[in-house]
């Protein structure tokens, strides 16, 4: 047998995919530590002191949320603004915002709400993204779905809607009545402001550029 | 609308068609550059089917140039395109020598 | 012809017939949801999108499943040169899984969605995009692939370890464990859409590419006599490129969920080279292919060198599939300057189609074929018009759908993403364009076709071992 070279030796081959797959992994862990830190929720203190985080608190649904240009990030972010009241009030504590977006989190998955929607542009594509919906200007004071519930405010509106979707059909193809009641209403309300809040590098990018939403309502 | 939000280079409205149309093709002439490369060696094809086969590398570098101007691409992924091109060009030959020996030390 | 085979490809043979079965219920209601995209009203309330959708993608995954465990019980006799070790537990196992899986299929149908709190988790739906099995067949699925992945490593250490076995020793642990990422809950979306990607991603950019080299590799030895030694060597140099390339890769899916900015630069850098190794695949099968035609023609014998035709077929396809499915659809809208536009429209549902069938449909029904040929004691096995048919009228429908789809995902990058901004109103202005909309026609009138494809597909694995023609 004529002399093997080391290019043709399977052991090398299968060392070398070791040590590739191993190096690969080792540096998607250590990156996977710097992230989780990075996407941690924050707390209430955080959003007192001004402390800017990915995630912010589950108490973010006691501020108005606008979405803005950051000139030296090149594109927008979600700014936590002044006090606003939600569903009347802007003093959830810390236990109560958390226990809304606790029902709000879980009422996504029970409803199967991404086999419809994408929520962070996941899921599927039947109905619209819903990361930035509770900045949509169609559910603010102007928009065409809020006065379609005959609602005084955002939330209501949407609740209303969840609620009851298939009393407001708001195009030929609808959604469907999962059984939604008004506290598992309140509390996906409150998981969609708060995703608003969460810092997507941009994305959706120029949301709502026409209809003004970037800047709130 | 003169809009402040355009700090970042906006992708044009045209430019979309261009750039999936020119990364798709970036693809398909790379896969025809490998293709004839691999079928010329193994005598599938003529040997003089081989120049075409690196024209079609050169077009697979020409597409992913247009690719990354009309996205505006960073210097950091031009960069990473660039490594990617040359370790493309090189792929096939690395490849189809080491099969090769492999071949020939175990056909003895 | 009476069959002879061992316990394993027995097995193998029950892992593929349910796959099948499995693969026509995906098949069905994907038509539901293309149907609900032209008309709305179908079945309105009563099997929605959602419902439909979950079991399109979640048979989707569960028949990859069964045919990947049974595409290993077919090959471990063959490679190891034994019985495979614990074959009365794999047996046991497989009813275990069947029953679990038609339960959880029943209850998405008859329930469908319940309410906010952890038993609906536990028992009906987690919710989770390609992961909805609720958390006792989580569990269930996990304790039935650790005994797959046992019998398999047990086999492995007591018979003849061939590199291709050790490739899927390593593998499937890889893939067994990888499930447990994505069985938790949390109320932090971004920590949820992390982890769930380490599920998805990690599945189908790595460890099942590795699986598609390993079975490529056994098929080339299978069916064109292709050389072991360069197999093998070529097969842990893709080992290496795929999970070089993949593991990395993931940074393309956290672009957008909240993680940090870096993950751009990642994910970037990885997905430009992640093509590489589908093209490197391609290659192979065409290098073993004209080598061993070739060494054929010199002894003067202008012979075929292929001894199962239908599943050649498929090994082709899958070659070539997997490069424009997983590759080129896969690459034209991955780099985060362009994704910013493209994430979560038609684009990535164009890819989906492609790249699953591509990557993994083609080879997992040539494994089927080939698994047809054993139990039938076949020599070389030709190709029956159905097996034709099938493979035109499937291939055919799906790059159709995938083409429509893409037209559509560009209408929707357009008009709901550049010029709209991604709103409510957006969205709808994008859907009712008319190019979006005659795509879902196309895409519809595509699905309908690969569904024919389909009942060919049926009618030839369980006819063509019967048909006179082949060299037995």
């Amino acid at each position: 047998m004529a002399k093997r070279s080391v290019w043709s030796d399977n052991r090398f081959w299968q060392r070398s995919a070791a040590w590739v797959t191993g190096f690969a992994a080792v540096l998607l862990i250590w990156l996977t530590f710097d992230t989780s830190a990075q996407i941690s929720m924050g707390t209430d203190a955080d959003l007192k002191n001004g402390v800017t985080k990915r995630v912010p608190g589950p108490t973010v649904i006691n501020y108005k949320i606008t979405y803005e240009m950051d000139t030296k990030r090149g594109h927008e972010i979600p700014v936590i603004g002044e006090k606003e009241l939600f569903f009347g009030r802007d003093d959830y504590s810390e236990e109560e915002a958390g226990a809304l977006l606790h029902l709000g989190k879980l009422g996504s998955q029970v409803k199967n709400c991404m086999d419809c929607h994408t929520l962070l542009g996941n899921g599927a594509y039947y109905a619209p993204d819903l990361t930035k919906a509770w900045l949509d200007p169609a559910w603010g004071p102007e928009g065409s779905l809020q006065a379609m519930t005959g609602k005084e405010t955002k939330e209501e509106a949407m609740a209303e809607f969840l609620q009851h979707p298939s009393q407001y059909p708001t195009h030929e193809r609808m959604m469907p009545n999962l059984g939604i009641t008004a506290e598992e209403a309140k509390g996906l309300v409150s998981f969609l402001k708060h995703m608003s809040s969460i810092d997507t590098n941009g994305f959706p990018r120029n949301f709502g550029k026409i209809q003004g939403a970037v800047h709130g309502k | 609308m003169l809009d402040p939000s355009l700090i970042r280079p906006e992708i044009a409205l045209d430019d979309f068609l261009p750039i999936f149309v020119s990364s798709a093709l970036a693809m398909v002439f790379g896969g025809f550059y490998v293709g004839i490369y691999t079928a010329v060696k193994v005598e599938m094809l003529k040997r003089w089917a081989m120049p075409f086969a690196y024209l079609f590398w050169m077009l697979t570098s020409y597409c992913l140039y247009i690719m990354g101007s009309l996205m505006h691409v960073g210097e950091f992924t031009a960069k990473a395109l660039i490594v990617a091109m040359i370790g493309y060009l090189l792929l096939p030959h690395a490849v189809y020598y080491m099969q090769h020996q492999v071949h020939e030390e175990n056909e003895d | 012809m009476a069959s002879k085979l061992n316990e394993s490809q027995q097995l193998a043979t029950w892992y593929f017939t349910f796959a099948a079965i499995l693969f026509g219920a995906q098949l069905l209601f994907g038509l539901v949801a293309a149907i609900q995209y032209v008309m709305p009203g179908f079945l309105f309330e009563i099997i929605d999108f959602s419902i439909a959708r979950i079991i399109h993608i979640n048979a989707l995954v569960v028949w990859m499943v069964f045919a990947m465990f049974g595409s290993v019980y077919w090959l471990l006799p063959d490679e190891t040169g034994i019985e495979t070790v614990g074959i009365k537990l794999g047996k046991l196992l497989y009813w275990v899984f069947v029953a679990a899986i038609v339960v959880v299929v029943l209850v998405y149908l008859l329930v469908q969605v319940g309410p906010a709190d952890e038993t609906t988790i536990w028992f009906i739906t987690e919710g989770r995009e390609y992961i909805e099995a609720p958390r006792w067949a989580d569990i269930g699925i996990v304790v039935v692939a650790l005994g797959f992945v046992a019998n398999l490593f047990l086999t492995g250490i007591k018979g003849n370890r061939s590199g291709i076995v050790t490739v899927l020793m390593a593998d499937m642990i890889a893939f067994a464990g990888l499930y447990l990422a994505g069985m938790f809950f949390t109320d932090n979306i971004s920590v949820d859409q992390y982890w769930w990607w380490w599920v998805i991603h990690l599945w189908v950019e790595a460890t099942w590419e590795v699986f598609v080299g390993a079975i490529a590799a056994y098929g080339l030895i299978k069916m064109v006599g292709a050389h072991r030694q360069v197999v093998e060597m070529w097969l842990w140099i893709e080992v290496a490129m795929l999970f070089g390339s993949g593991i990395l890769g993931m940074g393309h899916h956290y672009f957008w969920i909240g993680t940090p900015e870096y993950w751009w630069e990642i994910g970037a850098l990885f997905s430009a080279l992640e093509p590489l190794p589908l093209v490197a695949m391609f290659v192979h099968v065409l290098y073993d292919w004209g080598k061993t035609q070739g060494g054929q023609d010199a002894k003067g014998e202008s012979v075929s060198v292929i001894n199962n035709k239908p599943a050649f077929t498929w090994f082709v396809f899958n070659a070539f599939g997997n490069f424009l499915g997983a590759g080129v659809w896969g690459f034209f809208h991955t780099l985060p300057q362009v994704n910013l536009y493209t994430h979560g429209t038609q684009f990535t549902s164009a890819h989906g189609h492609l790249a699953f069938f591509g990557a993994y449909a083609t080879i997992l029904i040539g494994m089927m074929y080939i698994a047809v040929q054993g139990k039938n004691g076949i020599k070389v096995m030709k190709n029956t018009t159905s097996s034709i048919l099938a493979v035109s009228l499937i291939v055919g429908g799906v790059v159709g759908m995938t083409v429509a789809l893409t037209i559509a995902g560009y209408v929707q990058v357009l008009v709901s993403r550049a010029q709209m901004g991604a709103t409510w109103a957006g969205y709808f202005d994008g859907q009712a364009g008319m190019w979006f909309a005659q795509g879902m026609d196309w895409r519809l009138i595509m699905g309908v076709v690969t569904f024919i494809g389909f009942l060919f597909l049926a009618k030839d694995l369980l006819s063509i071992g019967k048909a006179a023609h082949h060299e037995r």
